[in-house]
């Protein structure tokens, strides 16, 4: 049943509504395969060629997702990302894709995979 | 009642004008605090500010706003395009609270005139208006972790994604 919460959601339209992490994370897998937090964990991690300001998620975010980071260029400060540091991580569908869209150009130059997508949510919602 | 005629009534009715006047000058923002307006609701705050600090529409021109919402692909090296319903609703709230938009106040007026007709700044710093203000803080102040850069306003200006910029509430990081 928890499992067809994401689906109906989406059949009547209501992605937008304040989620989980773990539903988003479902909804994320329901269209990758299963996702791999340790996969994750690299992905974040992994040093990028193709980065043109930042040159890996870390380099904002930093080391320690749990962590209030910064951006390389303007310096701004940035909550942490997980979500067991700030509580409105991953609760907005809307919001976890657009910061998506946004950084996998900014940092690999390319759209991230939905697997991808999927792997770096596990990681994020595993970090305790 | 004394020689002079005075009752308490007086005193009751003086000392009431002064606590009106103590809190009437309380409430009031001091005329030299720069408080800008900002666009209502979070899509300005939630869009721009989500990589920089929100920076108030009156510290611009239209003009520099207009050359900027065009170039949002390529935003100072990173595209920060939007979805069309947000770009237009940002590029009009933007070209009507811009320095030299309809609701300019004084201080917003201060700022364009002071920018030449045929340019179109892209970047506040660069603006005598802001030059001006800051030209007392020293380089290491800049320098700070916190605040690396100049255009870094809300490490100082802790409420500067609400519009203001108010001496009052600067709040520099310590080193």
């Amino acid at each position: 049943m928890k499992r067809l919460i994401p689906l109906f959601a989406l059949c009547i339209g209501l992605p937008a509504a304040a989620q989980t992490p773990q539903l988003i994370l479902e909804s994320l897998v329901a269209k990758a395969g299963p996702a791999s937090a340790a996969r994750g964990e690299q992905l974040y991690r992994a040093k990028s060629k193709a980065g043109k300001t930042a040159d890996s998620c870390a380099a904002c975010h930093t080391d320690n997702p749990k962590a209030v980071g910064q951006h390389v260029k303007t310096f701004k400060a940035i909550d942490p990302l997980a979500p067991v540091a700030q509580k409105d991580r991953f609760t907005d569908p809307a919001k976890v894709e657009k910061w998506f869209k946004r950084n996998c150009q900014e940092v690999l130059d390319r759209p991230c995979t939905p697997q991808e997508k999927a792997d770096f949510t596990a990681y994020m919602i595993s970090v305790k | 009642m004394n020689d002079y005629g005075i009752t308490w009534k007086h005193l009751a009715s003086l000392f009431l004008a002064v606590v009106a006047t103590a809190l009437v000058i309380e409430r009031a923002p001091a005329s030299d605090e720069a408080i800008f307006p900002m666009p209502a609701g979070k899509t300005y705050v939630n869009e721009c500010g989500g990589c920089h600090t929100a920076f108030a529409p009156g510290l611009l021109p239209a003009r520099s706003w207009r050359r900027m919402m065009a170039e949002l692909a390529n935003h100072f090296g990173e595209d920060a395009s939007l979805d069309e319903p947000q770009h237009l609703a940002i590029l009009k709230d933007l070209e009507s609270l811009a320095a030299d938009g309809p609701q300019a106040n004084m201080r917003m007026r201060r700022i364009s005139a002071a920018i030449p007709a045929n340019a179109a700044p892209q970047r506040i710093i660069e603006t005598g208006y802001f030059k001006y203000m800051h030209d007392e803080v020293p380089r290491h102040i800049w320098q700070r972790k916190k605040i690396g850069t100049p255009g870094n306003c809300v490490a100082c200006h802790i409420r500067a994604n609400e519009g203001r910029y108010g001496e009052r509430e600067v709040r520099i990081p310590p080193p």
